[in-house]
């Protein structure tokens, strides 16, 4: 299974990474962080490719992907 | 070539005036700005200057006026709330003609609001520096790497004129990432031979605004109002497919650039939009907006606001073409989509009359 780290501090809820997000597996946390926004959460982790879109796109470079390592599926 | 860089636009504000030589910076955090004193503590020690995190809004620009009235280039920063608190020390320093930077990185509101990009301090930054005749001189950016080219101009600005300069900016501003070349650090010399550092010989150095002499506190004022017409010069704006345009979109900041998306599309649909996008806030464009409306059936305001710098626009075009006004506010940001259907519909009306 992906493992998709978001750093909830760094993130200021820009959206973009929910908008290129090919499974739409993304969403916007009901807290708020420090800085007073909404921070990115995946929502849905069974359905994440690990197609680190949203961390290329990330203009904060908050997102961090992990991928299975082959065969261990 | 330089070579450019990726920043915040709150980062390229604060980088912009470390090489124009700010050596003091005053503030207290509030977003959606925060990323200016932050990288303000981590560089401005490095220049030999002074980082200071006030107890309040109030307190800082309250140092500013002290440090920029002993000579020193001064910055402070804020969103809409602590732009309304520091209201009164600026009054003071443009009561006593102290030259400072304040960076208003607009928020949605009124009161505590929200930390959504906005423009509805508008009316508190051009209208008047807090109580009294006093004005800021206001410049708006609609890109990052503008925000870092109005910093420099900001602060000669500030010297030129004696006066608090205002950038304003909004949320959306500061937090988007963009390229920019950075300017070479300034290396002329300023004119502070008003300042508070050791008068000599000469006569002494005062720095104040009270004056109890109601005679003498009007010259004060016919001087003021003096420098404010001499500024009139300094008025800036950018006209976009303007020359030929029936439909024109007024806008500044960045509502300026989902306009200038949105007249595009128009021109794409055979609407003969244009975008005039004043840079500089006060002074205000009169000329190039009473131009502009001249050549127009219709003028199309377009803020994040219920409805501000379009009492402006109305003042300058001076009936010459109907002006209409769309906003979205409380830190909902309109899309090129939506722009679009605004202009198609004055565009509709003014055909119609």
């Amino acid at each position: 299974m992906a493992r998709v780290v978001i750093d909830q501090q760094l993130c200021k809820g820009c959206q973009l990474c929910a908008v290129v997000c090919p499974p739409g597996v993304l969403a916007f946390s009901l807290k708020l962080n420090s800085a007073g926004y909404h921070p990115a959460v995946l929502a849905d982790d069974g359905r994440c490719t690990s197609c680190t879109a949203c961390a290329l796109v990330c203009p904060d470079v908050a997102i961090t992907v992990y991928r299975p390592e082959a065969g261990a599926r | 070539m330089m070579t450019p860089a990726l920043m915040k636009g709150n980062e390229a504000i604060a980088e912009s005036a470390l090489r124009a030589g700010v050596r003091a910076y005053f503030g207290y955090p509030i977003t959606p700005q925060s990323e200016l004193p932050e990288y303000m503590a981590r560089r401005l020690p490095e220049h030999g200057g002074v980082f200071l995190q006030a107890e309040s809004e109030v307190a800082a620009i309250n140092m500013v006026f002290g440090a920029a009235g002993a000579g020193v280039r001064a910055l402070i920063s804020t969103s809409g709330p602590g732009f309304s608190l520091m209201q009164e020390g600026l009054s003071y320093l443009v009561g006593s003609e102290v030259p400072c930077v304040v960076v208003d990185m607009m928020r949605g509101g009124p009161g505590l609001g929200n930390v959504a990009p906005a423009q509805g301090d508008y009316f508190q930054a051009t209208k008047s520096a807090g109580h009294g005749d006093g004005r800021l001189l206001v410049l708006a950016p609609a890109s990052v790497q503008e925000a870092c080219d109005l910093t420099l101009l900001a602060f000669d600005l500030a010297d030129r004129y004696r006066n608090p300069v205002a950038i304003l900016g909004d949320g959306l501003l500061g937090q988007m990432m963009e390229q920019v070349v950075l300017p070479d650090p300034v290396t002329s010399l300023r004119d502070v031979t008003w300042a508070t550092t050791g008068a000599g010989d000469g006569p002494a150095r005062v720095i104040t605004s009270i004056n109890l002499e109601p005679e003498a506190l009007e010259a004060h004022n016919r001087h003021l109002q003096e420098k404010y017409r001499r500024a009139q010069q300094e008025v800036r704006w950018e006209s976009y497919r303007v020359d030929d345009a029936g439909v024109v979109v007024v806008a500044y900041g960045i509502a300026a650039r989902i306009a200038r998306t949105a007249v595009d599309r128009a021109r794409a649909r055979g609407i003969d939009a244009g975008l005039l996008r004043p840079v500089t806030l006060f002074p205000f464009p009169s000329r190039a907006v009473a131009e502009a409306a001249g050549r127009a059936r219709a003028v199309l305001v377009a803020e994040l606001s219920a409805g501000q710098m379009v009492e402006d626009v109305r003042l300058a075009v001076e009936g010459r073409a109907p002006v209409r006004f769309y906003g979205r506010c409380g830190g909902v940001v309109f899309t090129p989509p939506e722009l679009l259907e605004q202009i198609e519909r004055v565009a509709a009306e003014a055909r119609s009359s």
